[in-house]
């Protein structure tokens, strides 16, 4: 049990880097493709969250097809939260690019700073 | 606005929400260490309940499937605005190369290339529909092998040609499968509903625990959504890679 105090630290610690990271390059971007793949590190800091929060010590992956259900395991319904935080983050990922693509055809420029509202 | 205007609000927010977030880091439970009330509930009870051995499969397509069925929604969504995005700019003819960047030249495609894919698309297809096949007995389901399944088709492009991979990928079918995916997950919850059960109640015959038919309605659901991530992701790869194609004469722009 010694030290652990220490390493509790570094999932917490890993994801506020990771969020801060992310929005830092959010609110500097001057490139759309380089801010979503900003976002996508701050989603990756869910994840992280998300995981260390559905941690257990001394515990088992969720799956008893070769244990007994009394197996001490770690929380499924983090797990499963996360799952389903990847695909849609990825198919949100898509349809951002899309966007990203249709602002360069009709603008010529994906720099947020260049971009002025559209007139009608 | 400008990026010194940006990082002034930036730092003007940072400083406002300062207390609210040292509260919570104050407060954020020792980890490894604290109770998990509901995952210890699912895991003690679920299997003798629902005979599957996948707990994370039986929160998503059974406990939590309400949720799923938002999130597929929203999958649809998102894949169906990337096309509309997208679709309409391309013409249907088939071309043999996906891009070309300028003036840089195309290299033939070696043999060991054609090789390697040719051996590892059947492997990587299989492992896909293993891993969905199996949702409710070991790690997987149609989340991860829908994405490994429509990944592993980009093989095709790699290893054979653009034109074949264009010719196999019919995007009329995939949109029809993709819809059908979660016309499934939306039938799931009303089928029940229509014997008097509740909104996406597990009531079809739960099998044997460990067996590959066990889960009852959870293995309608997980087919389901192997269908409308595989369709939905070949979508999107078919979409992007449309878009970087030089158009042929006569196609629009």
């Amino acid at each position: 049990m010694r030290g652990r105090g220490a390493v509790s630290f570094v999932p917490w610690a890993t994801v506020a880097w990771l969020f801060a990271v992310g929005i830092y390059g959010v609110i500097t971007s001057r490139h759309y493709v380089h801010l979503i793949g900003c976002l996508t590190v701050i989603q990756s800091a869910t994840y992280i969250a998300l995981l260390s929060v559905g941690y257990r010590f001394g515990s088992v992956a969720p799956i008893f097809y070769t244990r007994p259900p009394s197996t001490p395991a770690v929380d499924p319904v983090l797990q499963a939260l996360v799952l389903t935080d990847i695909v849609v983050g990825a198919t949100v990922t898509a349809l951002l690019l899309a966007l990203t693509l249709q602002v360069h055809k009709k603008r010529g420029t994906v720099n947020p700073e260049r971009l002025r509202p559209m007139r009608q | 606005m400008t990026r010194k205007a940006r990082l002034l609000v930036a730092v003007l927010c940072a400083l406002v929400s300062a207390p609210a977030i040292a509260v919570v880091i104050m407060h954020i439970p020792a980890f490894g260490r604290h109770p998990l009330p509901y995952g210890d509930a699912i895991n003690h009870t679920a299997g003798a309940q629902r005979h599957v051995t996948n707990m994370v499969s039986a929160v998503n397509f059974d406990y939590r499937a309400f949720d799923t069925l938002g999130e597929e929604l929203m999958l649809v969504a998102a894949v169906t605005g990337t096309l509309v995005l997208l679709r309409g700019r391309r013409g249907e003819s088939l071309s043999d190369r996906a891009a070309q960047a300028g003036n840089r030249p195309v290299c033939e495609r070696s043999e060991a290339v054609t090789l390697a894919c040719r051996f590892f698309l059947p492997l990587i297809t299989t492992f896909g529909i293993y891993v969905i096949l199996h949702a409710q007995l070991t790690p997987g389901g149609g989340f991860q092998g829908g994405a490994i399944v429509a990944s592993g088709t980009l093989l095709l492009y790699l290893g054979e040609s653009y034109r074949l991979w264009r010719r196999l990928v019919r995007s009329r079918l995939l949109d029809m499968l993709e819809a059908a995916g979660a016309l499934v997950l939306v039938l799931c919850g009303l089928g029940p509903m229509a014997r008097g059960g509740a909104f996406l109640q597990n009531v079809l015959q739960l099998g044997q625990t460990g067996a590959l038919l066990s889960g009852g309605l959870i293995l309608v659901e997980n087919a389901g959504v192997a269908l409308a991530v595989t369709a939905g992701f070949i979508l999107l790869l078919l979409e992007f890679l449309e878009e970087t194609r030089a158009t042929c004469e006569g196609e629009g722009p």
